[in-house]
């Protein structure tokens, strides 16, 4: 019997029945491509390290999916990290990791493809690794393993990770990922490599020879895996961190990471799609069987953000704003709700309100859909009134919340973080969605910005407090007996490579839960629920956001002593990681504490994202200084050095519509 | 409105779907199969989908059914097609035909289950140790089993809800095949008659294994068997 035929007996007689939510494991979902092995050059499993429910509510996946896919000599699989209890009942019954599709195991694939979404999910990653019997670090393995790749949005500073990884892609992965697949497809055809690629597993050499720096032993010959990475290396967009050293003073200083080899870049230069609308998308799509997250069709209507929020890492690194016109979106919407049966199709983006045809496209989604009961959704919207009325308009099929995030509590610390909101767009804004019958919504914020005080935070109470007298009043007047509920949540503030909070501490621990223990005490309306991020995730993903490659033996000793899921509170065990630090003789608080100056080298300056240090120094001093930035869509160019650098510019569909109204 | 009942089965790879998904996979095939599905009024309208009876995960069925309704009347021979092209691999679609109003629902119908159960042996038992384990575990008048339900364990007596029973082996396993009560009279599962003939007939086998088939869904009138399609 074949491995996959054993996996799936095993699979299907024993273990399923004995697991949570079985249809995590079983593929089978509308749409699913299933491809012959043997007719294909390249395989690739997608491997996401968190659950399937949340793994397949990822936009990226679905998109590389089926671009894959549909290339006819290219395969690509899904893989998600098990719940605690099926790889329990896997290791017990010695089942490696394997595919959604085919049930084979990992080891079988040519490229194994991690997703950097979140830092919480690193530790899943080594899991994966170990689950599917293959070599954790880079430098271990040898000519018969698969090449262990990774992209997604962590990638702006992947050095903790780096010693795990053997290519890394840098950017929007439609461009770049069918090239690499080719190379390596081209790469086999010449030389047979891999040895335990598609189809021909188990010949792997189990002896190998000691590498000559850790003295861990690699799996057989890997001269054929550097020629093939060397290769690699030359994509722009492709880094090969086992090409690139940091390098530190006696006392443990960063001096900066150089290339090793002749003829691998200096700086790695992400690669991104420059006309949206002629970019890949999907027309199909899979179709879970159990809930996910984002159950709905996707549609993406723009990418990027130029508000210039001095937080946000996902407005950094995804600019400029390019946007699909409206006539490609309609057709989109209209394949996808016919390949997939969805009921709703949510329009994403980072900011879709700002989309400069969302009020037409809007209407004429409605007009096509309705009848057959498919409705909207808009998962983010800004704090005006605009996006209460399309909110309002999108409501007309189902009903959905109304989340607002204003970040900050007063107008000093919302100019600070180029929040471009005033206290009145937020009562406006809360007065046009009680008015149009809304009885609740939900406040963002964050706290433990840079320059935040006790005012600040006295800021989010009383803008809580304001909005809940407001909505009360507004129902009154219509009679209506319910009562408001407003939520209130608070995140911590993390700094994020490449933004312009990079060089900033994050808040201590204990005064984040000292500021999370104030807004419980002053939050006590009944009417207001309150709830806040563990602080201690948020410490630990502020150390791995800056970290560099240190921090691999910490993250590497922390899965050792059983972490896995620390994205998941009841799996997060922080004690353990602390010990994990401790017996490295690393310390976290250095990472997360630390301020950097200006001129201290960064451990991800050698991955080129197209935004300027200038730039982002003076987005850091306007800031100190309170000094709003406008949006480069509305205003002329801030200068952030992106168009320039990797050769776009901003791409904008609609003609009245200003995606900003007077702020801003 | 206009109503269809489906005969379907439910197969790998989804048999791991649980009734709630089940439901889904139908709403989301009619509306990739440009079914007109009919919608309850109100704030969120939803499909009105009712299956003729919950089948447990991971349990492979043969006869299943479902009343859809639709917003308008198609050839019910059309639904039958379209609908299978965009159902979810493992889901057959057998037959349609049209409810004639006053029906009764299919649920309130159904009243007999029939199952194949097969557990592997734990001892070397022969086809006449088997045959005699369950004339002696029939013998039994009363058949207590255990239940967890909402409200903790309750303890149920199933005989009376067991209208056949007959044994065999196959490899090291034995084969139960069963017609049980069903639906609002009360349910008897296939698992229940494998504790209670292994518990009274004194037959052990690996419960972690079993594999059970539903063979149909039936209404008894008197003696008869009918099928919720041959009610129509
Ligand atoms: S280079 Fe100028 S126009 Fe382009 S994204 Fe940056 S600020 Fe906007």
């Amino acid at each position: 019997m074949s491995r996959k035929n054993e996996i799936s007996k095993i699979l299907e007689d024993e273990l399923l029945q004995k697991v949570t939510k079985p249809t995590r494991y079983t593929g089978g979902e509308h749409n699913q491509v299933k491809k012959d092995g043997s007719q294909v050059d390249v395989t690739m499993a997608f491997a996401f390290p968190d659950v399937y429910e949340v793994g397949m509510s990822h936009l990226g996946l679905r998109i590389l999916y089926h671009l894959i896919n549909e290339q006819p000599r290219m395969a690509m699989e899904r893989v998600f990290a098990p719940w605690p209890d099926m790889e329990k009942a896997m290791r017990s019954r010695g089942v490696p990791l394997f595919s959604l599709e085919s049930r084979r195991p990992l080891t079988e694939f040519d490229v194994l493809g991690f997703t950097l979404q979140y830092e919480m999910s690193y530790s899943n990653i080594l899991n994966m690794l170990d689950l599917a019997g293959i070599p954790l670090f880079a430098e271990e393995r040898g000519d018969g393993d698969p090449l262990i790749m990774a992209g997604g949005p962590c990638a702006v500073n992947p050095e903790p990770v780096a010693p795990f990884l053997d290519l890394i892609l840098l950017g929007e992965g439609e461009e770049t990922l069918p090239r690499v697949l080719q190379t390596i497809a081209d790469f086999k055809s010449e030389t047979a490599f891999p040895a335990g690629g598609a189809d021909c597993g188990g010949e792997q050499v189990e002896t190998g020879a000691a590498s000559p720096q850790t003295g861990k032993a690699h799996r057989g010959d890997r001269s054929r895996r550097e020629t093939l990475l060397l290769r690699l290396a030359a994509i722009p967009g492709v880094y090969v961190p086992a090409f690139y050293r940091p390098e530190y003073e006696e006392n443990g200083r960063f001096l900066g990471t150089k290339p090793m080899r002749p003829g691998v870049p200096e700086k790695v230069k992400k690669q991104i799609v420059t006309d949206l609308d002629k970019a890949y998308f999907p027309t199909t799509s899979l179709v879970p069987f159990m809930d996910v997250i984002h159950d709905r069709v996707m549609l993406e209507v723009l990418r990027g953000c130029s508000r210039a929020c001095r937080f946000c890492q996902a407005g950094s690194i995804y600019r400029p704003v390019r946007e699909r016109s409206p006539e490609t979106l309609k057709r989109q919407a209209e394949e996808l709700v016919k390949a997939t049966g969805y009921d709703e199709i949510a329009l994403t983006s980072l900011s879709t309100a700002d989309y400069t045809c969302v009020e037409p496209l809007i209407k004429e989604l409605i007009a096509t859909h309705a009848g057959q009961k498919v409705g909207l959704s808009l998962p983010s919207l800004r704090v005006d009134a605009f996006s209460v009325d399309l909110a309002k308009e999108v409501q007309k099929v189902r009903k959905t919340g109304l989340t607002f995030a204003p970040e900050a509590g007063t107008q000093r610390l919302r100019d600070v973080i180029n929040k471009g909101v005033t206290e009145s767009d937020l009562m406006e804004t809360v007065e046009s969605a009680f008015s149009s019958g809304w009885t609740g919504l939900k406040l963002y914020f964050m706290i433990g910005l840079p320059t935040e005080t006790e005012e600040d935070l006295e800021g989010i109470a009383r803008l809580a407090e304001q909005v809940v007298y407001k909505g009360t009043a507004i129902l009154r007047e219509k009679g209506i007996k319910k009562s408001v509920r407003v939520t209130v949540s608070t995140s911590s503030f993390v700094p994020k490579a490449q933004t312009p909070f990079q060089w900033e501490p994050q808040a201590a621990m204990a005064d984040l839960e000292a500021k999370q223990a104030f807004l419980k005490q002053r939050l006590r309306d009944r009417r207001i629920s309150y709830n806040w991020h563990d602080a201690q995730i948020s410490f630990l993903e502020a150390v791995f956001a800056k970290g560099d490659r240190r921090l691999a033996q910490v993250l590497h000793r922390a899965w050792q002593k059983g972490c896995v899921f620390d994205g998941w509170s009841e799996f997060f065990r922080y004690d353990t990681w602390m010990e994990a630090f401790r017996e490295c003789g690393v310390d976290p608080a250095e990472y997360a504490y630390r301020a950097i100056g200006y001129d201290d080298p960064l451990p991800w300056d050698h991955l080129d994202f197209g935004v300027s240090r200038q730039y982002l120094i003076r987005e850091h001093k306007n800031a100190l200084a309170a000094s709003l930035t406008r949006d480069c869509r509305v205003d002329s160019c801030a200068g952030c050095g992106v168009c320039p650098t990797l050769g776009v510019s901003i791409d904008l569909r609609g003609g009245d519509h200003v995606p900003s109204p007077d702020r801003l | 409105m206009f109503r269809v009942r489906i005969a379907f089965s439910k197969q790998d790879p989804v048999r791991w779907l649980s009734h709630l998904d089940t439901q889904k996979a139908f709403e989301r095939a009619m509306r990739r199969a440009a079914i007109p599905l009919a919608f309850s009024e109100g704030f969120n309208p939803h499909p009105k989908i009712a299956f003729a009876s919950a089948l447990a995960v991971g349990i492979v069925s043969f006869g299943e059914y479902v009343d859809i309704d639709l917003a308008e009347s198609v050839d019910p021979e059309a639904v039958k097609e379209r609908l299978q092209k965009a159902m979810p691999e493992g889901f057959g679609i057998h037959g349609v035909k049209a409810v004639p109003p006053g029906t009764q629902a299919l649920m309130a119908a159904v009243n007999r289950a029939q199952y194949r159960l097969r557990a592997p042996l734990q001892e070397p038992f022969d086809e006449a140790a088997i045959s005699e384990a369950l004339t002696r575990s029939l013998a039994e008048t009363s058949w207590l089993v255990e239940r967890e339900g909402k409200k903790g364990v309750s303890t149920r007596e199933i005989r009376p809800g067991l209208f056949q029973l007959s044994g065999s082996r196959t490899d090291d396993a034995v084969l139960l095949e069963m017609l049980v009560q069903t639906g609002s009279e009360g349910n008897v599962r296939p698992e229940e008659v494998l504790e209670a003939v292994c518990r009274y007939g004194r037959l052990l086998v690996d419960r972690e294994r079993v594999r059970i088939l539903r063979l149909g869904l039936f209404v008894a009138q008197g003696e008869r068997l009918l099928t919720p399609m041959d009610v129509l």
